[in-house]
């Protein structure tokens, strides 16, 4: 199981870097959140892997999970949500305010890579 | 004269790397961030020394390996087809819910509540926004930058995976505090779900801070919406809208208008049960906020933003500074028993016909965690919506597209 939640938020977090290396507004947001993802499992996981154990007191317990944790991650969660809608609308503003939802500065578009033709 | 001979080589160099560095793209600085972060890493990982893992893994079951396939699956496809928008926002959703089914698979029933109900936020608020976003993102970048930020980006990802993986295979090298709160949660806090504890009572003052940090995040949304709508280039693109996409012929179709409200009553009732039960089981203020600010978001999806904001009582701006205010002041009242800030106390009362009872004033601050959830979630989507209407969306002022008590005169009107 620890292999697969680490080559998740491995993936996730390859992604979400891919994703905000890009000109335009939206894959970075969306990048973002990928990002929020990848930090949120790594925070979780870091409080080790258990299975079945919820971290709620029982009369007959084996013991359980890390709670700590899951309380960083917990308002980590509900701030990303307030942190992102903060991103989605300057990008939305800065799209209607100049027609154009490119996120680098001038000096970066006048020299905009080639696209290419047929190329993904 | 030699003063400026020495200095002037030096202040090209200067000038050349900083030209170099600083072009004004974002997509540099953050690919230098990376590979800084990288570097370092790696040069704390070669230079370190470090114990073998010791703890044993967990066995892998057929069913969360399939969770894990559509995961990593649906972020390769993101990887692939980022270009289409909505298809993008698709993927999100499949991820964030196969996060929130991994949290509850590994101990953590409060943080899939929390994620499933944010993720549901997150969508809409993104759907809202592609309302005006181009729908696709152009082919910019050539083949060889878009290796050059595959490498960086698989490079990235190998290190935070590898750090994740010996991090798990290792013990803690101190004990956590996290025994700390198991053991008092119950007797110390009143409460058994020890995640909640933490949140209103342990850390109660980093809680504060959040929801004060949450506030300010749906104030500054509904700034930006001002500023925006107030004349300018914006309002002027606004005014001008053409969409670009064909609009769903029935706006507001009367099952979902009808199963909404329906509902509507339902979903404040479930937000009210997450909350009461939120010290003692999965549940809590964040989540409780959530799930009722989503049921409200529902009526302005199902009904229109006009006939919903007609019937909205409450200023969203107010329950945020409520929620904070409630927050602060029963921080506050632990002073009036003269222990610190946000201390919290708790007693159990009868009342005759049902169960002895917990109460505690951590919920009164919870309360707050509640209102100030609600009304930064709601402002947020609220005041996006905003800019539809400016965008010559027509508001419909009654509640259906199609009147279903509109009869004919000769039988008699309601």
């Amino acid at each position: 199981m620890e292999f697969l939640v680490a080559s998740a938020v491995g993936m996730m977090t390859a992604c979400g870097i891919y994703l905000i290396l890009r000109k335009r507004t939206f894959p970075v947001i969306v990048g973002l959140a990928m990002l929020t993802y990848a930090v949120n499992v790594f925070i979780f996981a870091s409080g080790r892997l258990t299975i079945g154990l919820p971290p709620i007191i029982t009369h007959n317990p084996e013991g359980y999970t890390d709670p700590l944790t899951q309380a960083l991650v917990l308002t980590a969660i509900v701030i990303s949500f307030g942190m992102t809608a903060v991103i989605v609308m300057m990008a939305l503003g800065s799209f209607l305010e100049t027609g154009d939802d490119n996120i680098g500065m001038e000096e970066d578009r006048e020299t905009p890579a080639k696209p290419q033709e047929g190329a993904e | 004269m030699i003063f400026d001979a020495i200095l002037e080589p030096f202040a090209h160099a200067a000038r050349v790397i900083t030209d170099r560095l600083h072009n004004g793209s974002m997509a540099r600085y953050l690919a230098i961030a990376t590979l800084t972060i990288l570097a370092a890493g790696y040069f704390a990982y070669g230079t370190g020394t470090h114990s073998p893992g010791t703890r044993t893994l967990t066995p892998i079951e057929p069913v969360p390996a399939v969770g894990w396939l559509l995961l990593v699956g649906s972020t390769a496809a993101l990887f692939a087809y980022h270009r289409n928008r909505l298809l993008a926002l698709v993927l999100v959703g499949v991820i964030g819910l196969m996060v929130s089914v991994g949290f509850v698979y590994l101990s953590a029933p409060d943080l899939a509540l929390t994620q499933i109900s944010v993720e549901v936020a997150t969508v809409i608020l993104l759907l809202l926004a592609l309302n005006f976003l181009p729908k696709q993102s152009p082919v910019e970048s050539s083949t060889g930058r878009r290796t050059r930020d595959g490498l960086i980006a698989a490079a990235a990802g190998i290190g935070i995976g590898a750090l994740i993986y010996a991090l798990m295979m290792r013990d803690f090298a101190f004990s956590p505090i996290s025994e700390f709160h198991l053991a008092n949660s119950k007797p110390g806090g009143g409460g058994t779900n020890v995640v909640n504890v933490i949140l209103v009572d342990f850390r109660g003052y980093d809680t504060f801070g959040e929801i004060i940090v949450l506030g300010i995040a749906g104030l500054v949304i509904y700034a930006l919406v001002e500023a925006l709508l107030r004349g300018g280039p914006a309002n002027d693109r606004l005014l001008a809208w053409v969409p670009d996409q064909k609009r769903a012929g029935d706006r507001h179709p009367l099952m979902l208008v009808v199963a909404t409200r329906m509902i509507l009553p339902i979903a404040i009732m479930v937000g009210a049960y997450i909350f009461l039960r939120g010290h003692n089981e999965p549940g809590g203020g964040f989540i409780a906020g959530l799930v009722v600010a989503i049921a409200t978001v529902m009526q302005y999806m199902a009904s229109g933003f006009g006939w919903a904001a007609a019937r909205q009582r409450i200023d969203y701006h107010a329950l945020i500074g409520w929620g904070v205010t409630i927050a602060g002041l029963c921080g506050v009242g632990s002073w009036f028993a003269s222990r610190p800030f946000l201390s919290s106390n708790f007693g159990y009362f009868k009342l005759p016909f049902i169960e002895k009872f917990e109460l505690a004033t951590a919920a009164i601050f919870d309360v707050g965690v509640f209102l100030t959830v609600v009304g930064a979630v709601m402002l947020a989507l609220a005041s996006i919506s905003r800019i539809a209407i400016r965008a010559g969306e027509t508001v419909n002022a009654e509640p259906f597209d199609i009147q279903p008590d509109e009869v004919p005169a000769s039988k008699g009107a309601r």
